[in-house]
């Protein structure tokens, strides 16, 4: 499903990542973690196209970026469901005009649009909250309402940035629950988080990075 | 295409005054070039109209006949510039002259002979402006034996010919100058609301947005911003052409003969339209993932 082969992505003098090679398949559970500039970030903005590597090969769902054209990126994307560190909500449009842009690009009618919103919206318990713009929710709410627009799309790739780094351990044990319940739908998931608490214990895979090394591929 | 026409009208409302502002400045930029249109397209209308006024006269041989001067009547009738010919014998001359100096009549006598020449009058078609057709036809008719003199307003035709020359270059510099500014407003109006929603257009790529998704909302608005701008130049060139004919009075009656060419109150909105849809691409450029 992704495919990493010796990649390596250089910031104006800093590697980002040296020569990072793995392979997740297809619905498995994959924790990356690493301290602050390990490359957590680089790596999971490569696989959505938000960055290009400096050298090796990147594969995913089939599509290899080194032959990838311009105008099929948007198509890739769509697969990629993406939870950012920083939300990315618009402010100016409701909660659930935020998670309905995603559809909306892809094309689908309002009645569809109404049904998958609502339901996206159940799922990570948001539903009282659709009509309200983002600067009213808590951190949690926000962070549930980039979730729910992230998997609307029902991609078969999902992943988050850090989605429980400014969350409390109630919040926390949420979005968590949320993360399996879409796992246990099929969905392959690749979550970045530099608490170790998180995957300790649970028999999920690990990928280690520090300062842009993969330095262990592990079962937490 | 639906949803980007509805964020187009939302954005409309939502940055109306950047908007109105937009709207006004084509407007009143296509009023002033519809205004100019007007005062050129009845300029053009008044010169086409001269040649119909324009006679061309024929001075024939002495001794012509008036069978062979029907001869030529006939070959000047099937030119195609020509509108209506009217022969003039020596005997209709002398007499038309009798009658202009029947005040005068003494100027005449002792005259036994007609001294008077005949002469075929030619009025051309209203179309048929264009100086190098009429000097062809004006230096065929010269050729021609049975012609002995050809009278026309050589200088007339030079002066109008200039006049129509001068009108549609000025019609083009002044289309030009305005179109061009125009387009530049539709322009900078979406790069200001393009760089206002920056931020939310680069969510959009990210969520698997087609540049056609991202484009279309801001080639909408551009166009509407562009229409609505050529609707109100058209309302204000209605209202001054009224006003103008509103003002016609026996001391200037110049204005009465003014026309308004409906093509001209349609075309403004498409013209506002067109440059919207043109100031709006440039200015979106290319997008890049």
């Amino acid at each position: 499903m992704i495919k990493f082969n010796n990649v390596t992505k250089i910031y104006e003098n800093i590697t980002a990542l040296r020569n990072v090679s793995f392979s997740i398949e297809k619905g498995e559970f994959v924790y990356i973690t690493g301290p602050s500039g390990a490359g957590k970030t680089t790596l999971l903005k490569l696989i959505y196209l938000a960055e290009k590597p400096d050298s090796g090969d990147i594969s995913i769902a089939g599509w290899d970026f080194n032959a990838l054209k311009e105008k099929a990126v948007p198509y890739l994307r769509r697969n990629i469901g993406v939870v950012f560190q920083d939300f990315k909500l618009l402010n100016n449009k409701t909660v659930y005009e935020n998670i309905a842009i995603a559809l909306r690009i892809r094309g689908f009618k309002d009645k569809e649009i109404k049904e998958r919103v609502y339901d996206a919206l159940k799922l990570v318990n948001l539903r009282h909250k659709s009509d309200n713009y983002p600067p009213t929710l808590s951190g949690g709410e926000q962070q549930r309402a980039t979730i729910a627009r992230a998997i609307v799309g029902e991609p078969t790739i999902l992943i988050a940035d850090e989605p429980t780094g400014n969350l409390d351990a109630d919040n926390t044990a949420g979005i968590m629950k949320i993360f399996k319940e879409i796992h246990a739908k099929g969905t392959t998931v690749l979550f970045a988080t530099h608490n170790r608490n998180l995957f300790r214990h649970t028999g999920m895979r690990v990928l280690r990075l520090d300062s842009g090394n993969l330095v262990a591929d592990e079962i937490g | 295409m639906n949803y980007s026409f509805k964020i187009a009208i939302k954005s409309l409302w939502h940055e109306r005054w950047i908007n109105l502002l937009s709207i006004l400045s084509i407007a009143v930029g296509l009023f002033i070039l519809g205004f100019v249109i007007l005062v050129l397209y009845n300029v053009e209308t008044l010169t086409r109209g001269a040649p119909e006024k324009f006679t061309v006269t024929l001075f024939l041989k002495k001794d012509v006949t008036d069978s062979k001067a029907k001869g030529l009547l006939r070959k000047i009738k099937k030119n195609e510039i020509v509108k209506s010919v009217k022969y003039i014998s020596k005997t209709e001359a002398f007499e038309e002259l009798k009658q202009s100096l029947k005040d005068a009549a003494y100027i005449l006598e002792g005259i036994d002979e007609n001294p008077l020449f005949p002469s075929i009058e030619i009025k051309l078609k209203e179309k048929s402006f264009d100086k190098d057709t009429i000097e062809k036809f004006i230096a065929s008719l010269k050729k021609d034996k049975r012609v002995d003199e050809v009278i026309y307003g050589q200088q007339l035709l030079g002066t109008i010919h200039e006049i129509y020359k001068s009108v549609k270059i000025l019609t083009i510099i002044v289309g030009l100058l305005f179109c061009t500014a125009i387009a530049f407003v539709c322009y900078s109006t979406v790069k200001i609301l393009f760089y206002r929603k920056k931020e939310e257009i680069e969510v959009y790529k990210l969520l698997g947005a087609t540049k056609g998704f991202i484009r279309s909302p801001f080639i909408f608005e551009g166009i509407l911003v562009g229409m609505l701008g050529g609707i109100l130049a058209s309302a204000g060139n209605l209202v001054l052409f009224n006003l103008l004919k509103g003002m016609s009075n026996p001391s200037v009656p110049l204005l009465k003969g003014v026309i308004l060419p409906e093509e001209l109150i349609l075309s403004l909105p498409l013209a506002g339209l067109l440059l919207g849809l043109v100031g709006s691409t440039i200015a979106l450029g290319k997008i890049k993932y």
